[in-house]
């Protein structure tokens, strides 16, 4: 543990060379993985992460330094290394720490590494045995599950001692259906910040496994799509990717600072169709990727990004606040202490709106339905995306017809904001893994059924 | 407790246990610096260190890991590894190894790089910047530029009398710059690394990185259908890299590879040669030994289209029946063994990329491709991928082009290529580096207008 003693000596000798702000991430991470592979296990590991990072600002300026020896002399050397690098004129000032104890909103139960392994492997196997059921095509299963529970303490200089423990469970299936030389694979990666009651009521491992090995079996048996330019029905839940990648990575404030954003500079302005309004909630209980409170000790927010079309906010961490002159808006997040934190997405999504889902599908022209998304990527300067249709249908007279493989979806983040001519009305979630440069983290994304009069869809 | 004396005691308390065991200890450090505006923007320093412990019980391996050596961790890690073998119901027997007699001497570790002050790396990531912005009046802005390094030690111990050490040190960096006409924006960036310092050429890579981002801005996309393709040698060393794992023995065993059984065979065309070389110079994915001590050599995985042998690790090799290839992959000590390339490249032809566009005659040049994550399926090879690049007309440079897709089939691919560059280039090296010279590509589809 990080006691506020040695969480004071190392903020000092930090700040030793007039740096303006210090700050110490601690952390202890235990994590587990169990894969299943057709039916055994095939590998089980345990993970214990163990280590500081030490972040000094002065002025615009950041200077981390990580290290995995924790005690107070090894502390007290990394202090002095971010100290060396800094050449400020901050006078020494009064540091005095003051423990406090976050909110808490996401109830955990039952620890999942405490969860003995054959219980784990048993809870595989009936992913394994559900996917198989679904078509003698299913020629194989993966299915693991991911677990960690991390202890973090965070203290600075503005006197803030504070922490919290994260706990996250998540199982992973991949189905892979073949046919002759053709193989297709469909994949559920349901997960929560919780512990391991996830399976007792929340999530329902053995349909996730039909559904995927059903999108295997759909996507063997699909022609390949055509390319073009065409509507595009994108459905709820994974398919608010298309709203994380084209959009939302650059309403964060790490692009945004730079002007390395499409919407820098537009706060006020419409930027998406007026039907379009879009959230990062990061205290939805026990969401993927909601928290207590984010990686700066700052506690999280349910933040209105775009409403009804217009810009309102964007996703801010403490230093690029600095640089823009804003507060934070607990949006700072790392994968864990190796890395800096940047402004990061928490649960993403579009709003519900008022459109009847059926009628969505009867009035488009013809175009592309895509049910299942994949993931995808974004350059922010200039917001181009691009991203993959796990599973796809065409839509011919108003009606979801063949099934197709292999569509991708590319263009522009303001182009397709403002495209949008239909928003469901039930607002579906999913979880993903989100990379940028502070690494790897837990979000949600998320909307209802959406319509884009057209996007560029890539096929054969 | 002291590290030594922690792995003997390990190693020791496993055997007392019953079971063979190993030990992978990685320890580094690291250095980044980003400029903005002539000023350092962020200064990244770390030191990390961190042990793997696997055991082997009745064929079966469980492994776990920890960043802290105390007494507790000891316990952890025998407890855990012992448990996690006991769970396991892999029908492939594993296996660990006593070691070679020889081993390769490699050059990785080049201590002048290891001795650069880190005044000297934030100069050079500000004369980057600075050289970027001096290229072109449109390029006015660089989204990132910076200089980093690192030095990585590994040592794997097991109780069979396996005791082999290596070191690596590696200088590179990186400029992404924007460039604005009107309304019009493009991005280029451009990244360099090497263990010898006397080698970077910073002017280099700030041209490249701006003229990227020039010659793109007027892109515009062309018209839906099918092309001959000019894959740029980095964008072919992307394709190789994303599609890697179908010449993975372990994924042919699973049925996640179409190679599976297929040593022997024509699987590409003539021209193409893929080599696995882990005694490149100047690559940090270089090794005297792989990831279960095994001495590494270099073999061609594909000789002028015929596939020679898959990649192998000692339980694939032994499930085949033949000898591993060396290339048993543990990119960290928390790793579970696995299969990977280490310096995997096409090897060069004669053509320069000049001679190459003039092949092309009338098709495309890629020279960016996104969404390789999302958009390639590496069982399948199937891909439809965001791509940037350049119209060719009656063998020469066009128009920009942005805003396509391409799209293929990786495994189609390897027998669709036409000729081969003489540019070889190799991308950053990190477990597995990936490399490829210009390939010119008989048809792809492409999504466009």
């Amino acid at each position: 543990m990080l006691t506020k003693s040695t969480a004071e000596a190392v903020l000092r000798e930090a700040l030793r060379t007039g740096g303006d702000f210090a700050e110490i991430f601690w952390e202890d991470r235990k994590s587990g993985a169990m894969a299943l592979l057709d039916g055994h296990v095939e590998a089980a590991s345990t993970v214990r992460r163990h280590g500081a990072g030490i972040r000094v600002y002065n002025g615009l300026n950041s200077v981390y330094v990580h290290t995995n020896d924790t005690s107070l002399t090894g502390l007290i050397a990394s202090a002095r290394k971010a100290a060396d690098a800094v050449q400020g004129d901050t006078p020494p000032f009064d540091l005095h720490l003051t423990r406090s104890i976050c909110r808490n909103l996401h109830e955990v139960r039952q620890m999942p590494m405490d969860v003995a392994g054959s219980r784990k492997a048993q809870l595989l196997r009936a992913c394994d045995l559900a996917a198989k059921g679904v078509s003698d095509e299913i020629t194989q299963v993966r299915a693991s599950l991911s677990c960690w529970d991390s202890e973090i303490q965070i203290a600075n200089s503005e006197g803030l001692f504070t922490g919290d423990t994260r706990v996250y469970t998540r199982v992973y299936i991949n189905a892979v259906a073949s046919r002759g030389g053709d193989s297709q694979s469909g994949r559920e990666a349901p997960g929560a910040l919780m512990g391991y009651e996830l399976f007792s009521g929340r999530v329902d491992v053995e349909a996730a496994a039909r559904m995927a090995a059903q999108r295997a079996v759909t996507m063997l048996h699909a022609d390949a799509c055509p390319a073009g330019r065409m509507p595009v029905v994108i459905d709820g839940g994974f398919g608010g990717v298309i709203f994380h990648e084209a959009c939302g990575h650059s309403l964060e404030a790490a692009a945004v600072a730079f002007g390395n954003s499409e919407f820098a500079g537009k706060l006020g302005e419409r930027i998406a169709s007026p039907l379009v309004t879009a959230v990062d909630d990061g205290t939805l209980p026990n969401e993927w990727g909601s928290l207590n409170i984010d990686d700066e000790g700052v506690p999280t927010t349910k933040l209105v990004l775009i409403e009804d079309g217009v810009l309102k906010n964007y996703m801010v961490d403490r230093l690029n606040g600095r640089r823009m002159g804003l507060p934070s808006t607990g949006s700072g997040r790392r994968q864990d202490y190796t890395l800096a934190p940047t402004s990061r997405m928490r649960n993403t999504y579009i709003a519900a709106g008022e459109d009847d889902e059926a009628e969505i599908i009867a009035s488009c022209p013809d175009g592309l339905y895509a049910r299942a998304m994949g993931g995808g990527s974004v350059n922010p300067v200039t917001g181009e995306f691009n991203f993959a249709v796990d599973e796809g249908y065409l839509i011919r007279d108003g009606k979801i017809d063949v099934p197709v493989r292999g569509a991708s979806l590319i263009g522009r983040g303001s182009d397709i904001l403002t495209r949008i001519d239909r928003v469901g009305r039930e607002l579906r979630l999913a979880q993903g893994m989100c990379g940028a440069s502070s690494g790897s983290v837990p979000v949600d994304v998320g909307q209802p059924m959406i319509r884009v009069t057209d996007i560029t869809v890539g096929g054969r | 407790m002291e590290r030594e004396l922690f792995i003997r005691e390990l190693l020791k308390r496993g055997a007392e246990r019953g079971v063979s065991a190993d030990v992978c200890y990685d320890n580094g450090s690291s250095f980044e610096v980003q400029v903005k505006d002539g000023q350092v923007l962020e200064y990244n320093v770390s030191d990390s260190a961190g042990l793997g412990f696997r055991v082997l019980k009745d064929g079966h391996t469980g492994t776990a890991s920890t960043q802290i050596l105390d007494d507790d961790a000891l316990e952890q890690l025998l407890d855990g590894a012992v448990e996690n073998a006991g769970l396991s119901e892999s029908k492939d027997a594993r296996f660990m190894y006593p070691g070679d007699a020889e081993y390769p001497a490699l050059d990785l570790y080049n201590p002048a790089l290891d001795a650069i002050p880190a005044a000297e790396k934030i100069d050079m990531a500000k004369r980057l910047e600075s050289l970027a912005l001096a290229q072109d009046d449109r390029v006015k802005q660089i989204e990132s530029c910076a200089v980093f390094s690192s030095a990585d030690a590994r040592t794997l111990t097991n109780t069979l009398g396996l005791d082999v050490s290596m070191r690596t040190a590696l200088l590179g960096g990186y400029v992404s710059v924007v460039a604005r006409d009107g309304e019009k924006v493009n991005t280029g960036s451009k990244m360099f690394f090497t263990m010898d310092p006397d080698s970077v050429d910073l002017e280099a890579v700030a041209k490249a990185a701006v003229q990227e981002a020039v010659d793109g801005l007027d892109g515009a996309p062309v018209a839906s259908g099918k092309y001959r393709v000019l894959l740029r040698r980095d964008v072919a060393g992307v394709m190789l890299r994303t599609f890697a794992g179908i010449f993975s023995a372990d994924n042919a065993q699973r049925g996640l590879s179409r190679l599976k059984g297929r040593e022997g065979e024509a699987i590409a065309a003539a021209c193409v040669t893929l080599m696995d070389d882990p005694h490149r110079p100047d690559s940090a994915s270089s090794a005297p030994f792989d990831g279960e001590g095994v001495a590494t050599y270099a073999k061609s995985v594909i000789e002028n289209g015929t596939l020679t042998t898959l990649l192998h690790n000692l339980k694939t090799a032994k499930k085949q029946g033949c000898e591993t290839t060396a290339n048993a992959s543990r990119p960290s000590y928390a790793a579970v063994v696995g299969v990977a390339p280490s310096n995997f490249y096409f090897a060069p032809g004669g053509a320069d990329f000049d001679a190459l566009v003039a092949q092309t005659g009338d098709g495309l040049l890629i020279t960016d491709l996104q969404g390789m994550h999302a958009g390639a399926n590496a069982i399948t090879g199937d891909f439809s991928l965001a791509a940037k690049g350049f119209v060719i007309e009656d063998g020469r440079l066009g128009r920009a082009v942005n805003q396509i897709t391409v799209a293929g089939n990786f495994y189609q691919l390897l027998k669709d290529i036409e000729a081969v560059g003489a540019d070889l280039e190799f991308r950053v090296p990190s477990a597995s580096c990936y490399g490829s010279p210009s390939l010119l590509v008989k048809e792809l589809s492409v999504a466009g207008k």
